[in-house]
């Protein structure tokens, strides 16, 4: 055999190869040249700033479902690559990192970055291509109010209705029972007072008197000028429209103010199971309500699958995975399930198709309106025997609620 | 009445510790005309250091300010000697603000990747007491802070009025060209006034970090409390810094329960520029000569 028949016969094997690849992936994708091109996601989170320790909450949620679908072929046959950019926190620096990866990175997806501050701008960037804009953390009224039709938010409700099952709750109770006066301190942040202002609105109509409300700065390091007011004021429910440094002041004053309300909700703070007992005394938490979206013993759509390969992944226990993963994992289980229903990644197919039918994922089964808030209700949960516990709606409950709250320290 | 009582009282105990941050910073003003805007930075340094030494080696935040303020002492005379000495001439001034920023930064940032953004409290066994005195609430942290502030704050001023170095810092303060030509080592005084300044920050933060929580971007706004006190206390003068610290408690503890939160940080800048618009040098300050 000659030199030169045998370079023919390695080009021959060579191109037989490649054609019977080719038939392979064909048969899984359209015909095309770029078939087996990675299927890219431009996500921008904050890696760093004030942020960093929930962006990179989701930037596990985020990779461990690209890894998850890339063991099993990835989507639609092509592998997933995440194409993630730092934000520093930033919300300018957010819209242009979107901005980028539709017009430069050409990529096939866009998913959200943490938090609303953040979303609201890429939500536009993202609309202004024809986008879809699946993401995890922008809840609030400022992502809403643009009523994008390429928006949908990958949590049980929209963040300003997650204190309504504790406000309905409480007017469930018998009369004797339920509380007569409430007292509402707030944090000024699109987050927290409306949700507080939202709760007023549903007790006050049912006859609720409202002794206290205030409305407080971001800069405000001394909640015990508000918890003293709040003491000689004596409600039986105190709801605070809260964010995490400030809850725990509220419940640091509350404790050396000797006062312990009947009922007592805050809007954050108290949910975050890793962090709160250090930070106000393991011992001063029984009681406290606040709101959840996820929690790791859930029976949602693939949960108990999430948190077993999330603990493969990154160590710890189900109790220190964040919610903040789990909503950015949702992110990706509904494009999952967009593959298998729709068949596309085109995004004007993926939104008409988002808009009809329900989507399950581990934060629930979701559905969602035309401005993309989901359908569902936020998760009621409470600190009983220092552990916290999903306690409402009663579908997804693992213990009743818990009342009246016990005094601090028992 | 009973709340604007409980109110002075919350006031005046949190403006002891805002004293002490604060006489750090006008000491260090008075001797070299150098506005450390790291002073709240510093301030949440020592709060980690504390919480660090508290949450691993459970020694108690308040014997951590034996630990915290030598510490820091030596950082600040490290600091001093690397980049604020060498900022002299007529923009000397100008140019520590930049510097002192920078180094702000520099402290968040590398808190930031050591401890993460997390809000974080120092919270020792006795820290949910209180004491209920004629139907007062009374925490047992804010009074031990704001009585280890009184503490320090009447050492320093004792060390500044009657030992030597005290005697070289005052006239330092008072004519630096007059001192030098006394025989008064003023690079030495510096150096070791920038390190007093720190360590005062240091035994604030390690009060500090038991009664708010604290992430390390919390320095932004305690540098500008800190610098309307100084302002308002008229600048360079320790009474003056203590007097508007006090103030400030008050101020902002009765209109946070009598008004509303939302006007108790900005009725204190009212007072502030009010009293400005009276007495530009501030409540102890002197006017400047120029000659």
């Amino acid at each position: 055999m000659t030199r030169k028949t045998l370079a023919r016969l390695a080009a021959l094997s060579g191109a037989a190869a490649l054609a019977a690849v080719a038939a392979a992936v064909g048969s899984a994708a359209p015909a095309r040249d770029s078939a087996a091109a990675p299927l890219k996601i431009g996500i921008s989170l904050s890696l760093s700033g004030d942020f960093s320790d929930p962006g990179k909450f989701a930037q596990q949620g985020y990779k461990l479902w690209a890894n998850t679908v890339n063991a099993k072929g990835g989507i639609l046959g092509r592998k997933v690559q995440l194409i993630i950019q730092d934000d520093a926190s930033s919300p300018t620096q957010a819209a242009t990192n979107y901005q980028n990866f539709i017009t430069k990175d050409k990529v096939d997806l866009v998913f959200g970055p943490f938090s609303t501050l953040l979303s609201a701008p890429s939500a536009a960037v993202a609309n202004r291509y024809g986008y879809a804009f699946i993401e995890p953390a922008g809840g609030g009224p400022a992502v809403f109010d643009q009523k994008l039709h390429n928006v949908f938010f990958t949590q049980p409700a929209p963040i300003v209705e997650s204190g309504d099952v504790f406000a309905k709750w409480l007017l469930s109770l018998p009369k004797s029972q339920r509380p007569k006066t409430a007292a509402y301190p707030a944090l000024d942040d699109p987050f927290s007072s409306p949700i507080a202002d939202r709760m007023r609105g549903i007790l006050e109509k049912a006859g609720v008197k409202t002794v206290y409300k205030t409305i407080y700065p971001s800069e405000t390091v001394d909640m015990t000028p508000i918890v003293s007011k709040i003491a000689s004021a004596n409600p039986d429910v105190v709801i605070g429209g809260t964010q995490s440094g400030d809850g725990y002041s509220i419940v640091k004053a509350m404790v050396q103010a000797k006062f312990s309300p009947k009922f007592l909700f805050l809007s954050n703070g108290p949910n975050s199971p890793g962090e709160f007992p250090s930070k106000v005394g393991a011992k001063n938490v029984n009681g406290i309500f606040s709101a959840s979206d996820w929690f790791p013993q859930a029976k949602t759509p693939g949960n108990p699958a999430f948190v077993k390969a999330f603990i493969k992944a990154y160590g710890g226990n189900a109790g220190s995975i964040d919610p903040g993963s789990a909503e950015a994992y949702a992110v990706g289980q509904v494009v999952s399930s967009l593959a298998s229903r729709i068949h596309s990644v085109d995004n004007k197919k993926i939104i008409a198709a988002l808009h009809k039918g329900t989507w399950p994922t581990v934060e629930g089964t979701l559905h969602w309106n035309a401005i993309g808030e989901p359908q569902g209700q936020d998760l009621l949960m409470e600190w009983i025997g220092g552990q916290l516990y999903p306690v409402l709606p009663k579908s997804v409950a693992v213990k009743a609620p818990f009342f009246p709250k016990p005094a601090w320290g028992k | 009445m009973h709340e604007v009582v409980q109110a002075i009282i919350l006031g005046v105990l949190v403006g002891g510790i805002y004293a002490l941050m604060a006489s750090g910073l006008t000491l260090v003003f008075g001797i070299m005309k150098v506005i450390n805007v790291a002073q709240g930075a510093l301030v949440i340094l020592a709060a980690y250091l504390s919480y660090a030494l508290f949450s691993h080696l459970h020694i108690d935040p308040f014997l951590s300010i034996l630990i915290v303020t030598p510490a820091m002492f030596v950082l600040g005379v490290a600091v001093q000697l690397v980049f604020v000495r060498s900022l002299r001439g007529p923009d000397g001034s100008e140019l520590s603000l930049l510097v002192t920023w920078a180094l702000a930064l520099g402290i968040e940032g590398v808190l930031s990747v050591i401890f993460k953004t997390n809000f974080r409290v120092t919270s020792p066994s006795y820290g949910d007491n209180s004491w209920s005195i004629l139907g007062y609430q009374i925490s047992e942290v804010r009074l031990f802070a704001f009585a280890s502030s009184a503490v320090l704050l009447l050492l320093l001023s004792l060390l500044l009025t009657r030992t030597r170095f005290g005697r070289a810092v005052r006239a330092t303060v008072q004519n630096p060209t007059a001192a030098t030509l006394l025989g008064v080592d003023a690079n030495r005084v510096q150096t070791l006034s920038f390190g007093l300044g720190v360590s005062m920050a240091a035994a604030a933060g390690a009060v500090y970090g038991v009664i708010y929580p604290f992430n390390p971007g919390s320095h932004y706004d305690l540098i500008s409390r800190l610098l309307s006190i100084v302002v308002l206390g008229g600048l360079g003068s320790l009474g003056g810094a203590v007097f508007a610290a006090l103030g400030m408690g008050v101020i902002e503890a009765l209109v946070a329960v009598e008004i509303s939160p939302v006007w108790s940080s900005f009725s204190f800048f009212v007072v502030l520029i009010a009293f400005l618009l009276v007495r530009p040098q501030g409540i102890f300050g002197v006017r400047e000569r120029v000659l």
